[in-house]
C-alpha cells in the first residue's frame, strides 16, 4: 500500500555508491486513477528547498529500470502501474543535508479522452491542469 | 427468476482509495455486501502485472470472483491516442495494444469492454480514424468473443452525431463485437447541487427518453451518480425514469455504480455512497 500523498515519505535517503553519498532520491505515485504508458508522462521540474532541478537532471526509475526524460517519451511500451511508485534520483554530490526538507515534484499524463484544450501542460510553470500539477511535501527528513 | 436488469459496480469508484486503503479484494467485499453480481475494472489500474496477465493475478481473478459470487461485467481499456508528446499512435500500435487488451479480457471472463477512444473537442467526439482503428481489430474482438463499447458520456448528448455514427457503424459493417456503453451522465439535469463536482455547468443534457432507441445496442450502462440523500435518491440525474424506461422495453444487462462526486479520498465514504445507490436501484427495479 500506498501513502495518500503524491509525494511519499518511504523511498526518500540520499544514494550512496562504493561508499561516497553521490546524490538522493524520492519516491512519487501516479496522482491518476490509471496507469500509463511511460511516453504519456509529461515530467517535471523537482525543487528541494527552493533549489530547482530541471527535468533533464532527474532520473526516472519505473519497474526497477532507469530513465532519462528523453527516454520516457519513447517507452511507448513501458507501463507506470498506480500502485507502484516512480523513484525520482538527482546525481549531486554529497546529497541532501541530514535533517528536515521541503520537496516539489512536477509531473502530469497525457489524457487522450478529454478535450485537447484541457489536456495541455506546462511542464516548467506552476499551474495545475486536469491531469497533473506540483505535488508538494514539506518537512520530509533525511537520517 | 434472475434479473434481467442486473446491478454491479465500476470499481473506478473507489480509485481516491484504491493502493493506498483498498485493495481488490476489499472492492469485492464490499460489493458483496450490496449484493452486486458484476465489476468493472480498469485494465490499466486494477491489474497489477499489467499490460501483462501474470499466472498469480488470473488464480487470484478467479479465486475472488468464486468467492464472492461476482462476474466480469466489464473490462475498462483506452486507445491512447495521444501516446507521444509530439505525434499521435499509429495504427499498427493502436492494434497491438487492442489485441493485448482483448487477450486478457477474454482470459478473465470479459465480454464486454468500455472502450475509451481519443477525442478532438468539447463534445468529446472520437478521432477521426476511429472507424478504420475498429476495423483493423474486428476480426481479433471476434476471435476473443469481445464487444468494444465507446462510452457515451457528458458533454456528449446522445443527439449527438458521432451517437448516431456509431450505430450506422454497427448496421452498415453488422458487426457484433462493436456497441455502446451509455453512461448515465448523459441525463444529468443539476449541476448546482452542493457536493457536486461540476466540470462544466453549461454542459447539455439528453431526455431519458432519447435512450429508447438505442437500446438494442446498448450493452452495458454506467449508473454514474453524483450525490446520494438519506432517503436513497440521487439528486442529479432522473434515475426512476431511465429505470423504468429500461424494465418497460426490456433491456437486459449490467447497471455499474460510478460515483463521480466528491470525498473519493475519505475511507469508508465511496462505500457508503455505493450502498445508498444500491438500494435505491433494487427499490426501482423491484429487487
Amino acid at each position: 500500500m500506498l501513502e495518500s500523498q503524491v509525494i511519499q515519505y518511504r523511498g526518500f535517503h540520499n544514494i550512496v555508491e562504493d561508499g561516497e553519498v553521490v546524490g538522493f532520491q524520492v519516491c512519487v505515485r501516479s496522482d491518476y486513477y490509471r496507469g500509463v504508458w511511460l511516453s504519456q508522462l509529461r515530467p517535471g521540474k523537482l525543487i528541494v528547498d527552493g533549489v530547482t532541478y530541471a527535468k533533464e537532471q532527474v532520473i526516472w526509475e519505473i519497474n526497477g529500470k532507469d530513465y532519462t526524460v528523453d527516454e520516457l517519451a519513447q517507452a511507448s511500451n513501458d507501463f507506470w502501474r498506480i500502485t507502484d511508485v516512480a523513484t525520482l534520483k538527482v546525481m549531486q554530490k554529497g546529497g541532501l543535508a541530514q535533517g528536515f526538507h521541503d520537496v516539489s515534484v512536477r509531473f502530469a499524463a497525457s489524457c487522450s479522452y478529454m478535450p485537447p484544450f484541457l489536456d495541455i501542460f506546462d511542464e516548467n510553470g506552476d499551474e495545475n491542469s486536469f491531469n497533473g500539477g506540483t505535488y508538494t511535501r514539506e518537512k520530509m527528513i533525511i537520517v | 427468476m434472475t434479473n434481467k436488469i442486473k446491478r454491479g459496480v465500476a470499481i473506478y469508484s473507489y480509485s481516491g482509495e484504491y493502493g493506498r486503503s483498498m485493495n481488490l479484494e476489499d472492492c469485492f467485499k464490499d460489493m458483496y455486501d450490496m449484493g452486486a453480481t458484476g465489476i468493472e475494472i480498469l485494465a490499466n489500474s486494477h491489474i497489477d502485472s499489467y499490460p501483462e496477465l501474470s499466472d498469480d493475478y488470473l488464480a487470484e481473478w478467479n479465486r475472488l470472483c468464486q468467492k464472492y459470487n461476482i462476474e466480469p461485467a466489464e473490462y475498462g481499456h483506452w486507445i491512447d491516442t495521444r501516446l507521444y508528446k509530439d505525434r499521435d499512435m499509429s495504427l499498427e500500435e493502436a492494434r497491438e495494444k487492442l489485441i493485448n487488451d482483448f487477450k486478457i479480457a477474454n482470459k478473465l471472463g470479459f465480454k464486454i469492454l468500455r472502450t475509451k477512444m481519443g477525442v478532438i473537442n468539447g463534445e468529446l467526439a472520437p478521432v477521426e480514424n476511429w472507424r478504420e482503428i475498429i476495423k483493423s481489430v474486428l476480426p481479433e474482438a471476434e476471435k476473443y468473443d469481445v464487444i468494444m463499447c465507446p462510452e457515451i458520456h457528458l458533454t456528449t448528448v446522445l443527439a449527438d452525431q458521432f451517437v448516431q455514427d456509431y450505430v450506422d457503424f454497427i448496421e452498415e459493417t453488422g458487426t457484433k463485437n462493436f456497441g455502446l456503453n451509455i453512461d448515465l451522465s448523459v441525463f444529468q439535469n443539476r449541476f448546482d447541487v452542493p457536493g457536486v463536482v461540476v466540470f462544466n455547468p453549461d454542459s447539455k443534457h439528453s431526455l431519458p427518453e432519447e435512450i429508447i432507441p438505442l437500446l438494442p445496442y446498448v450493452k452495458c450502462i454506467h449508473a454514474k451518480f453524483n450525490k446520494m440523500d438519506d432517503d436513497f435518491n440521487e439528486l442529479t440525474i432522473p434515475y426512476p425514469e431511465v429505470l423504468e424506461i429500461l424494465k418497460e422495453h426490456g433491456w437486459e444487462g449490467y447497471l455499474l455504480s460510478e460515483y463521480e462526486g466528491e470525498k473519493k479520498d475519505v475511507a469508508g465514504f465511496v462505500s457508503q455512497e455505493l450502498r445508498k445507490h444500491h438500494v435505491m436501484m433494487k427499490r426501482i427495479l423491484g429487487h
